[in-house]
Formats: structure tokens, C-alpha cells, sequence
């Protein structure tokens, strides 16, 4: 019974301390395009918060996906479709949203996404 | 016995670590805050240089104007907004600082129309909206103003409010003012704002000044032409520096230099929230369209010369009829001036510029004579006289306090 109640409540604690991570990976990271690494595959994004801006530079692999959102071609349909594009699509001061993973102290992209095109 | 104990401190201590996780912050990284969606759509007023814009009450319900708005709303907004309005187009929802729900009709309510059009205009690029990682891009230089106000309108309607975005539509939008204003203004100012709380009475018995009533048209201290509503600004300058003037026996408080005291060490935000709801009580501010105001220009070389002519203009304009021959305020009309009111109002004492209501400085003795004082015998010289000569009698005027002669004299401000 002590076991048992001891490997519970060591269960819920490495929930609570492993849960952590896994939350923050799903929250993106949205700024403005500072600058595009073509060769080395990194975009630096200058991201503001808590009233600090700093510069965030992304990693782009071949599986890590860039859309923007356009209006469907056939004029009957509401809503907005994806449009994949490639990293030379993108243009300095753009804002975009990406949802990355921790690769060691890397920031790995998943999705790519246009917020404004400016 | 000692099982059951056991037992039970391991359910609590479980039960604490479950209420923990559900409860923590959520964690951060760029700028990913998750806590601050809801507070990155912090109502706050919006600064003075947009204070002024209030959406013509038309432009709310007008089907023209709601459909030039959907058309751009369609194009540029959507996207993040949705196409339901709802906050969830498919690049918002990939933004740590969520767009709003245009359909919360109590957010949509809390929303005033300056604060939306500065949105709208700056975007994300502003405070506090900058800090919170907003990536909304200004659409000033993209849209026209009507464009704004026809996109707002657009948005309007997704909260199912059929009227005008006003505060009389919406009080609370203003309530954080009201609070405010029953705190520290009602006393003088009345419960409606008309003037006439119970001590205001008091502050100057049967003469004038009296607090203002903030439903009439008049407004004395004004950066606009003669006859119009002040601006925003007009209104803060004068809540932070209070009115200076000779009080009766509630002032002494205030040294007897102020009829009103000035509240400088009110926080920004919360004067600025107080102004909102002291408008809210004059529906003029939202009917009278474009503000245009008053240009004070840079003040001049104070000479010899100027004093000379601004002497004469000084009698050329008849203000020695009231404010007398060397400034004392005891010209040959003096004793029967009457306000608006038709309380007796006495004629300002030109060689005690501490005690000028609307400020000693020279741009302030420059914005008096252009505009006048709305509501007193002091009328506006901004037909009659060009900015030049008005700083010839704004130094003159200034010159007529023996401090300030004497400064005059050896030729400086």
C-alpha cells in the first residue's frame, strides 16, 4: 500500500515538472522578419515581449513547412486555404508565426505561417 | 491506523499537486505568454493625439460605410480575425496574442471608439501592445480614416449592437472614469456633472467662478476657436494644473491661488479614464467632427518695440475698459461684469499673473486672447488680431506684473 502511494505521488510530481515543456513547445513565436539566412536555412525573427525585444533565430529543415493563407480560387468558397512556399518567398519585415521544437539550443520550425505580408 | 493516515496525506498531497498543474502559469518562451491573451486586449484610453477622434454617430448604423468595411475587413483582416469575427482566422490562431472576439459583446461594449481607431491606426506597434508581442500591423498609412471607420463599423456589427459604438450606447466604457469622477470631482462638480455639487457653491459664494458644467457647450479654457468644445488635451491641461484664481473660504486648502486644484500627481492613465467619462457627459464631443484648434505660435523676441505697441494695442482694444489702465482689474467696467450665469465676475488683475485661470506662461496669455474664456465677458481676439500683434499684447499684458516689467525691462522673458 505505501508503495503504491509513494509511486503515485512521484508519478503526479514528474507529470507536473515534465508537463512544463511539452506546454511551451506548443506556444509559436510570432515577430518580425530581421533578416534570412538562404545558405544556412535560418530566418531571425525580432520578437517583443514583456516590453524586451530580441532576436530569435529559426532553423529550417526539409520537413519544417511555410504557409501562407489565401482565399480559395474557386470564388464560391468562404474561408482561406493554405499555400506552401519556400524560404525564398520570404521578404524582411514580414510577420510571421512559427511553431518550433527544441533541437539542443536550436529553434527547429514546424510551421511557418504568414501573418502579414508588408 | 497509521495506514489510513498515510492514505489520506498521500490523497491530499496528490490532490495538491493535480490543483498545482491545473492551476500554474503557463510557461513562456519567446514571447509565447499565453496568460496575457486575455490582458494584451487591455482596454486602456488612448493617447491624446487620438483622444479627439470619435467616429461620426452615422458612420455606426450606415449600410454603405458597413459594407466598404466588410470589403476590407474581408481582404486584410480576415485572415486573423475570421471571417466570423470571432478571433479565430487561421494566422490568429497561430499568434501568442490571440486577436479579440468581435462577438463578446461586453469586450465589444468596454471598447470606446478612440481607443479602437488607435488600434486600428497603430496596431501593435504601440505600448502597451508592443510589449505584449501584438503582431496587429498599422493600417494608418494603408487606409484612409473613413476606411478605419468603415472597417470598426464592420467589426461593430459582428457584436449583434444595433446602434451607434457610443458611451451613452455603452456606459461601460467609461465606468473606470465615473468611479473616478465621484471620487474626486463630484464634490464641486455635481453628481451629473452639471456644476452644481455642494461644495462648489462655496468655493466662490455668489460669484463667479463656478465648477463647470460639463453638459453645456462652454468650456473657458480651450485650445479651439471661440464657441467650440476644448479638445482632450485642452481638458487634461487643465485637470493637472488645476485653475488658478482667488478662492473663497473652501479653497484654503488650496493656498488661495486655485479655485481648482490641480491633479498632477494623478496617474496619466487614470486622468486620462476621468476625461473620457467628463466627455461622455457632452454628446457635442461626438457631433462636432473634425477638431480644429488653435496654432500658438513660437514666441518671439521679446523688444522695447513690442512693449511699445502692444501698449497701444492694449488701449486699442479697449482691455483697460475692464482690466483697467495699469492692469489691476479695476478698469471703468469692472463692477458690472456678470458671467453667463449673471454672477458677478471680476475682471482679472493683469499684475498678478500667479492668478491668470488659464496660466501665466506666454503661450497660455496668447491661447486666452485667440480663443477667449467661453462663459465670461473675456472675448476672443482671434478675428481681430494677428499673431503678431497678439504677442505684442501678450508681453505687454505680461509686463504690466512688476516682476515681470522689470524683466521686460532689461529686455528678456
Amino acid at each position: 500500500m505505501r508503495r503504491l502511494l509513494t509511486l503515485l505521488a512521484l508519478v503526479a510530481i514528474a507529470g507536473v515538472v515534465g508537463g512544463s515543456p511539452a506546454t511551451a513547445d506548443e506556444a509559436p513565436i510570432s515577430g518580425t522578419v530581421k533578416a534570412i539566412d538562404a545558405a544556412g536555412k535560418t530566418l531571425t525573427l525580432q520578437t517583443v515581449s514583456k516590453g524586451k525585444t530580441r532576436d530569435v533565430t529559426i532553423v529550417l529543415k526539409p520537413e519544417s513547412k511555410i504557409v501562407k493563407f489565401v482565399r480559395p480560387p474557386d470564388p464560391g468558397k468562404a474561408g482561406f486555404v493554405e499555400q506552401a512556399l519556400s524560404l525564398s518567398d520570404i521578404r524582411l519585415g514580414w510577420i510571421l508565426s512559427v511553431t518550433t521544437r527544441h533541437e539542443g539550443d536550436k529553434e527547429v520550425a514546424d510551421v511557418v505561417k504568414v501573418v502579414l505580408e508588408q | 491506523m497509521r495506514t489510513k493516515l498515510l492514505t489520506s496525506l498521500a490523497i491530499g498531497v496528490l490532490g495538491l499537486l493535480v490543483g498545482l498543474w491545473l492551476v500554474r502559469p503557463p510557461a513562456t518562451r519567446a514571447n509565447g505568454d499565453k496568460h496575457e491573451e486575455k490582458g494584451g486586449h487591455a482596454h486602456v484610453p488612448a493617447p491624446l493625439e487620438y483622444a479627439d477622434v470619435h467616429v461620426p454617430l452615422s458612420v455606426w448604423t450606415d449600410p454603405a460605410m458597413i459594407a466598404r468595411g466588410k470589403e476590407i475587413y474581408t481582404v486584410r483582416c480576415a485572415v486573423c480575425h475570421g471571417d466570423q469575427g470571432d478571433g479565430k482566422g487561421p494566422a490568429g490562431v497561430a499568434l501568442p496574442l490571440k486577436p479579440p472576439d468581435f462577438r463578446d459583446k461586453d469586450g465589444v461594449a468596454e471598447m470606446r471608439d478612440n481607443y479602437w481607431f488607435w488600434r486600428v491606426s497603430e496596431g501593435g506597434q504601440v505600448d502597451p501592445f508592443k510589449g505584449k508581442g501584438s503582431a496587429m500591423p498599422p493600417w494608418k498609412s494603408e487606409l484612409s480614416v473613413e476606411d478605419r471607420w468603415a472597417v470598426m463599423a464592420y467589426q461593430h456589427t459582428y457584436s449583434g449592437h444595433s446602434g451607434p459604438h457610443v458611451p451613452w450606447e455603452h456606459p461601460e466604457s467609461v465606468a473606470m472614469g465615473r468611479d473616478i469622477f465621484a471620487m474626486a470631482c463630484v464634490p464641486c462638480h455635481g453628481v451629473a456633472g452639471k456644476g452644481d455639487g455642494s461644495v462648489g457653491a462655496m468655493l466662490a459664494p455668489r460669484r463667479a467662478p463656478q465648477p463647470r458644467d460639463f453638459t453645456g457647450g462652454e468650456f473657458k479654457f480651450r485650445s479651439t476657436p471661440s464657441g467650440q468644445l476644448p479638445t482632450t488635451a485642452d481638458l487634461f491641461r487643465t485637470l493637472t494644473e488645476g485653475v488658478r484664481s482667488s478662492g473663497g473660504p473652501m479653497t484654503i486648502g488650496l493656498r488661495g491661488h486655485r479655485i481648482m486644484p490641480g491633479f498632477e500627481y494623478m496617474p496619466v492613465q487614470q486622468r486620462l479614464e476621468v476625461l473620457e467619462y467628463v466627455k461622455s457627459l457632452n454628446r457635442g464631443f461626438w457631433e462636432r467632427g473634425a477638431v480644429k484648434t488653435v496654432t500658438v505660435p513660437v514666441p518671439p523676441t521679446l523688444t522695447p518695440k513690442r512693449l511699445t505697441r502692444g501698449k497701444q494695442l492694449y488701449a486699442d482694444a479697449e482691455c483697460l475698459a475692464c482690466h483697467g489702465e495699469r492692469g489691476g482689474g479695476d478698469g471703468p467696467s469692472a463692477a458690472t461684469l456678470k458671467d453667463n450665469r449673471s454672477l458677478p465676475i471680476a475682471a482679472t488683475d493683469l499684475t498678478r499673473p500667479e492668478r491668470f485661470k488659464n496660466g501665466a506662461r506666454p503661450e497660455d496669455v496668447y491661447r486666452t486672447l485667440v480663443t477667449g474664456l467661453a462663459g465670461t465677458p473675456m472675448p476672443s481676439y482671434g478675428d481681430s488680431l494677428e499673431p503678431d500683434q497678439a504677442w505684442d499684447l501678450v508681453y505687454y499684458v505680461l509686463s504690466l506684473s512688476r516682476e515681470r516689467g522689470r524683466a521686460a525691462e532689461v529686455g528678456t522673458r
